[in-house]
């Protein structure tokens, strides 16, 4: 690990992320005074903004390869700075935005060893936040964005779950589970994201990246391992969770990770200049391959559980052959193990947007059916959710030939209370999405 | 000897997606199937410093781990000391310098901290392992480790 610098913020936007802590995080103060108990022999947490010494200066992809990076906005083309402007704002709404989620199911976590993990993830996702105001104070935003810095840092801390840029960051949460599976499929976008930004032409944003980094791999075992334990307490035959609820819960995040990553046919822009070396279609296929990796262990861990008895190759055998074949094994089914759902499942933004396709990849005719498949494929509680209704309503309009897919997407998520929120609130819309040729954005 | 080469095998930083590789390679080394203890080791050290601990990949599969990190303090050694705690290369893939790139990365990985020792402790019923780190430039230090069973 090479040396790092720490920068506070100067104390009126210090303030500010703190009084937004005392707001969204209320457990903050419990997990500072605990850390020891949970955290034995690590490093406090501190609210601070790391910066990584001795990372490359010469712009690594893109149309200026080989240049020398940019220190300043000012020696940006406008264009250019424009959408790093964009990447910065989406990438700060995610971290303070998944806390606010986070938030809502923390206390009903089963694990107090579980919830401390989640509650240090969301600590350092307010740092990340804090990392991404500190990108926007260091610098003259006013030419690209035209709002001052106190204008951003408000629109960015007056968010709320319903009018953050990315549409993961708009569903609330329903139980715990939410917590853990968003921590294993969502912020394991957010490491693509950070890796990719770490290339980034500007300088401080690269610079900003690893530390993040290292953090992120501890939010995605926060999520893996209570996965992992699950699956042994459902193939225990556990009153508290099955793989079918599990399932549901993939169903319910993977569509929106895979968003995450902008349409599938955009991205040319951020590699011409220099801001990410992967489109988001290369991004999102190396993401796909990952999370199936994921899906795979869990079903190992669930076999071994359930049949204690086999010896590893005969349990690597067993469930190579439930996976590709189906059928059953010593009393295990194949439909019992957990799997992807396809990739245009539940899509409403990118190339397969409203499509209406079915869990296994089938095509619905009817809008009716088809919302059908999803209630009985998504978790109960999630279709009693705004963020479902709306879905609801623009595949209806889509299926109905009332609005073109582009036209709905466009509308998902709907920014409803953007600047509304906050009293003091004089926030504007200092970036326009529609000048962002495709969402190409960040993540948690 | 058949020799792995740098070209074949990637050494590279632990993460979450390596528990599966690490409970398997550890199974076949000792006989034993403990998930639990892994999760609870591999959540440490990433959470601590996931670069700190790495493993070697050969064509997609983890045939290498080895984990450890940077503390001051044990023992009363006060000057940042790295350690090498838990080591395990895949037994079908033994003898073919897996265990030295994952040795030389970690040294590596230490040297570029500012680390100026690293220690371990070795099993003495384990010569495979004393003769694997004295190869790798460790030698015997004044430190004995003393027990007491209770
Ligand atoms: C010891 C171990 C790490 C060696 O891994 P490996 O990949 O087979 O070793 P390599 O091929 O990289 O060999 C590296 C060096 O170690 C030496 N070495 C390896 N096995 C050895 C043995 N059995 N006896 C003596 N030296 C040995 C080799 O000679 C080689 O030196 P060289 O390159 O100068 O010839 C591996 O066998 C292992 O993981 N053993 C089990 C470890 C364990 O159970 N640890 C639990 C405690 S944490
Ligand atoms: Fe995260
Ligand atoms: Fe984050």
């Amino acid at each position: 690990m090479a040396e790092t610098t720490t920068t506070e913020l100067p104390k009126r936007y210090h303030d500010a992320v703190v009084k937004w802590r005392e707001t969204f995080l209320p457990d903050y103060d419990f997990l500072i005074e605990n850390w020891d108990r949970y955290f034995p022999r690590d490093p406090k947490f501190r609210l601070c903004a790391y910066r990584e010494c001795g990372m490359p200066c010469s712009i690594e992809c893109g149309e200026d390869q080989g240049k020398p990076k940019h220190q300043k906005v000012a020696d940006m083309k406008p264009e250019v700075a424009h959408q790093l402007a964009a990447q910065i704002r989406a990438q700060a709404s995610t971290e303070f935005g998944s806390i606010q989620q986070h938030q809502l199911t923390l206390a009903r976590a089963q694990d107090e060893q579980e919830q401390a993990m989640v509650l240090r993830m969301m600590a350092e996702e307010l740092r990340h936040g804090y990392q991404m105001l500190h990108l926007l104070q260091e610098d003259d935003w006013q030419p690209v964005t035209g709002a001052s810095t106190d204008q951003m840092v408000e629109e960015i801390l007056s968010m709320r779950t319903g009018s953050h840029v990315l549409g993961a960051f708009n569903i609330d949460f329903e139980s715990f589970v939410d917590n853990i599976v968003f921590c294993a499929l969502i912020d394991r976008v957010g490491k693509y994201q950070l890796s990719m930004q770490k290339i980034s032409s500007y300088s401080p944003m690269a610079e900003s990246m690893p530390q993040m980094l290292r953090e992120e791999a501890f939010h995605l075992a926060t999520g893996v391992v209570p996965l992992r334990r699950w699956v042994v307490k459902a193939a225990e035959g556990s009153p508290m969770i099955t793989l079918e609820v599990i399932q549901k819960h993939l169903n319910k995040w993977v569509p929106r990770a895979l968003e995450m990553f902008g349409d599938e046919r955009g991205g040319s822009t951020n590699v011409k200049w220099g801001l990410k070396p992967m489109k988001n279609r290369e991004a999102q296929d190396q993401y796909w391959r990952e999370i199936g990796k994921v899906v795979h262990d869990l079903n190992m861990r669930y076999l071994r559980a359930r049949l204690p008895q086999l010896e590893l190759a005969d349990a690597e055998a067993a469930l190579a052959r439930l996976e590709s074949d189906g059928g059953s094994f010593q009393g295990v089914r194949a439909e019992e193990l957990l799997r992807l759902p396809h990739r245009e499942y539940f899509r409403r933004r990118g190339e397969p947007a409203f499509r209406m396709v079915g869990f296994d990849g089938e095509t619905f005719e009817s809008v009716e059916a088809y919302l059908g498949h999803l209630t009985r494929t998504l978790p109960d509680g999630y279709r009693a959710t705004r963020d479902f209704l709306e879905f609801v309503e623009q595949m209806t309009a889509v299926a109905r030939g009332d609005k073109k897919p582009e036209e709905a997407q466009r509308v998902m998520p709907q920014l409803r209370r953007v600047g509304g929120v906050c009293p003091c609130s004089r926030a504007v819309r200092w970036v326009a999405d529609e000048a962002v040729e495709l969402p190409g954005p960040a993540a948690g | 000897m058949p020799v792995v080469t740098a070209s074949d095998l990637v050494v590279r930083s632990l993460s979450e997606l390596d528990l599966d590789g690490i409970v398997r390679i550890a199974e076949k080394t000792r006989h034993r199937y403990q998930p639990d203890l892994w999760e609870d080791r591999v959540t440490f050290y990433l959470r601590r410093d996931p670069e700190g601990s790495v493993v070697a990949e050969l064509d997609g599969d983890v045939v290498g781990f080895m984990l450890g990190d940077v503390r001051s303090g044990e023992f009363g050694l006060e000057e940042e000391t790295g350690w090498i705690e838990v080591l395990g290369v895949d037994p079908a893939h033994g003898g073919l310098g897996v265990g030295k790139a994952l040795g030389e990365a970690m040294l590596e990985r230490f040297r570029q901290r500012g680390v100026r020792r690293v220690r371990t402790l070795v099993d003495a019923s384990m010569p495979e392992v004393k003769g694997f780190f004295e190869r790798l430039g460790f030698e015997a230090d004044q430190m004995t480790p003393y027990v007491k069973r209770l």
